[in-house]
């Protein structure tokens, strides 16, 4: 028999509610525009794939005299089509999401309500809509980039009971995001994917340049892992973050996350999140050899709330007028920062820095810039919408 | 689904939002609260749902005429938010300040089992969601869960111990 539990009835209904008018609406306009683009992806596979295949058999019969022995290492590489718009595809409508990746200043690049990829060459002020790695509409999808050429996205695939376990792909773009190869793959069911296991549910991809890359894992009973590459993602090696003083990592989801990694000068810097008892905490880490190692380096004052990076010593954590708070030594000391950041949503925004000055936050696929190290922000368009 | 159920089915198939929307309409308001329990947030629930309403457009050919289409459907919705939860760590925490309150009567009682769930893992909070607040039938909160009945009384006991580790309950399978 499961027993009746009057009290967990009414604790759940107080986290519920019902659809507004509004949402109603909403949603009624979002289905009169038609059928997500999203949906022509496998057709354009397939057709892909029947050109290739038709186009192979040309080049093997041409080439059939030539022995090129086959490529060691890597996955056989597949490409996207060429830039397509569906008919049916809307603009997006805002609160959606975005997620930023800004390698410099003026470089920044935006991946809009988790289905439109876009590059900004001039620091947000104008957008060029790029191409996803094809046929990638399956599962957790993030990216990536080192400058306006080179990205990598990371495709988390159908993960198993809290996170035991987890498929995943990384795919590589030289040329903008033009055209994509797939360069790791692992399956949940076994160990591969050139040195990134199986195990723990694969979170964040972030590169620091060409060459040098991370892929964080978690799951809900052990450490987090941060796999490290120094040849552009074709091998990886892998390490685990130390408890931090005061947390204790236990089965059943006392564990730690592990964030996006930034280079700072010569260190890297990496955020990990995590629950207790006593409630969330967070921490900052920091990797003085590439990321063979990490230390515990600080806690963040408020772990509902993202850590930006901006220099080695100076990071932020923008919320509202008035609440947010910055360290300039690194993590030892914060004080109240007379920022002019706001927003509307009660989550707190992703900010990225593409050097000591120029930044962006987005929360909802909202995004405001900084061009004063994050004193100051100003909303600009979001691509897409 | 209803009589015109197949015929909206057809038409939605082939791309008709208005024949999809009147498919939702019957299950919206479940699988709205559904993903309430589920993220505790408004704006974060209307993502969820809405995002969801068009993986089902993509899907719907995996649907069978005489299928029943609100299993299948909040499935989806606890897909999407299982995935919303994923993700960034401030995603999951909201401010402080703006965390949403309830009525009960025991204001202490009320702290503990609301922060219980906030911190409940979506595996656990998705079968208490499905059986104490939608008052879901075995049968159907076993379809959402894509398992056996005995599977899903199985999950709904692990919840309920997950959620008060102090409580001693018995699995009955």
């Amino acid at each position: 028999m499961i027993p009746d539990d009057p009290e967990l009835r009414r604790a759940l209904d107080a986290r519920s509610g019902e659809p507004s008018p509004e949402f109603r609406g909403g949603l009624h306009q979002a289905l009169a525009r038609g059928r997500p683009a999203a949906n022509w992806i496998p057709a354009i596979a397939v057709a892909t794939v029947i050109v290739l295949t038709v186009a192979s058999v040309g080049v093997l019969l041409a080439a059939r005299n030539l022995a090129h022995p086959p490529h060691g290492g890597l996955v056989s590489g597949a490409r996207t089509a060429s830039p397509t718009t569906s008919p049916t595809e809307s603009p997006v409508v805002l609160p959606s999401q975005a997620y930023l990746s800004a390698p410099s200043r003026d470089i920044v690049w935006a991946f809009v309500d988790y289905r439109l990829l876009f590059r900004s060459q001039d620091s947000g002020q104008t957008w060029e809509r790029r191409q996803l790695p094809l046929g990638v509409d399956t599962g957790r999808l993030v990216f990536t980039f080192a400058d306006a050429d080179n990205g990598w996205a990371l495709l988390a695939i159908s993960p198993a009971t809290q996170c035991q376990a987890e498929g995943a792909q990384i795919w590589h773009t030289a040329d903008g995001a033009n055209t994509w190869r797939l360069i790791t793959s692992v399956a949940a069911e076994r160990a591969g994917g050139n040195g990134i296991r199986a195990e723990q549910c694969k979170e964040f991809i972030s590169f620091v340049d060409k060459a040098r890359g991370f892929v964080t894992a978690w799951d809900d009973n052990s450490p987090p892992t941060i796999y490290r590459t120094i040849d552009g993602g074709a091998t990886w090696k892998s390490s685990r973050l130390p408890d931090p003083p005061g947390f204790q990592t236990a089965t059943g989801g006392f564990t730690l996350r592990a964030q996006d990694v930034y280079r700072l000068g010569n260190v890297l810097l990496v955020t990990a999140y995590g629950m207790q008892e006593s409630g969330g905490k967070g921490y900052v880490f920091k990797s003085i050899d590439g990321g063979a190692g990490w230390t515990y380096t600080a806690p963040i004052p408020s772990p509902a709330i993202a850590v930006a990076f901006v220099t080695e010593s100076r990071w932020l954590q923008v919320i509202l007028p008035g609440q947010s708070v910055e360290t300039t030594d690194a993590g030892r000391s914060w004080h109240a920062y007379a920022s002019d950041y706001g927003q509307a949503a009660p989550v707190s925004p992703q900010v990225v820095f593409g050097d000591a000055s120029v930044g962006y936050a987005t929360v909802r696929g909202s995004i405001q810039r900084t061009e004063d190290g994050g004193l100051h922000w100003k909303y600009i368009k979001t691509p897409g919408t | 689904m209803s009589d015109d159920g197949p015929r909206l089915l057809e038409r939605a198939k082939a791309g008709d939002g208005q024949a999809l929307e009147e498919l939702l309409t019957p299950v919206l308001e479940v699988a709205f609260r559904l993903a309430m329990t589920m993220l505790n947030d408004r704006e974060a629930a209307e993502d969820a749902v809405q995002d969801a309403a068009f993986k089902a457009w993509r899907k719907l050919d995996r649907v069978r005429p005489d299928a029943p289409l609100r299993p299948w459907f909040l499935a989806i919705v606890a897909n999407e938010c299982r995935s919303a939860r994923r993700g960034r760590w401030w995603k999951v925490l909201r401010f402080p300040e703006v965390r949403s309150t309830g009525t009960m009567v025991n204001l202490e009682e009320r702290i503990d089992l609301a922060t219980a769930l906030e911190r409940l893992a979506p595996k656990h909070l998705l079968p208490l969601s499905l059986y104490y607040h939608l008052d879901l039938p075995i049968e159907e909160v076993a379809r959402v869960l894509d398992c056996s009945e005995g599977a899903a009384r199985v999950r709904i006991h692990r919840a309920l111990a997950a959620l008060r580790p102090a409580m001693a309950i018995e699995v009955d399978g």
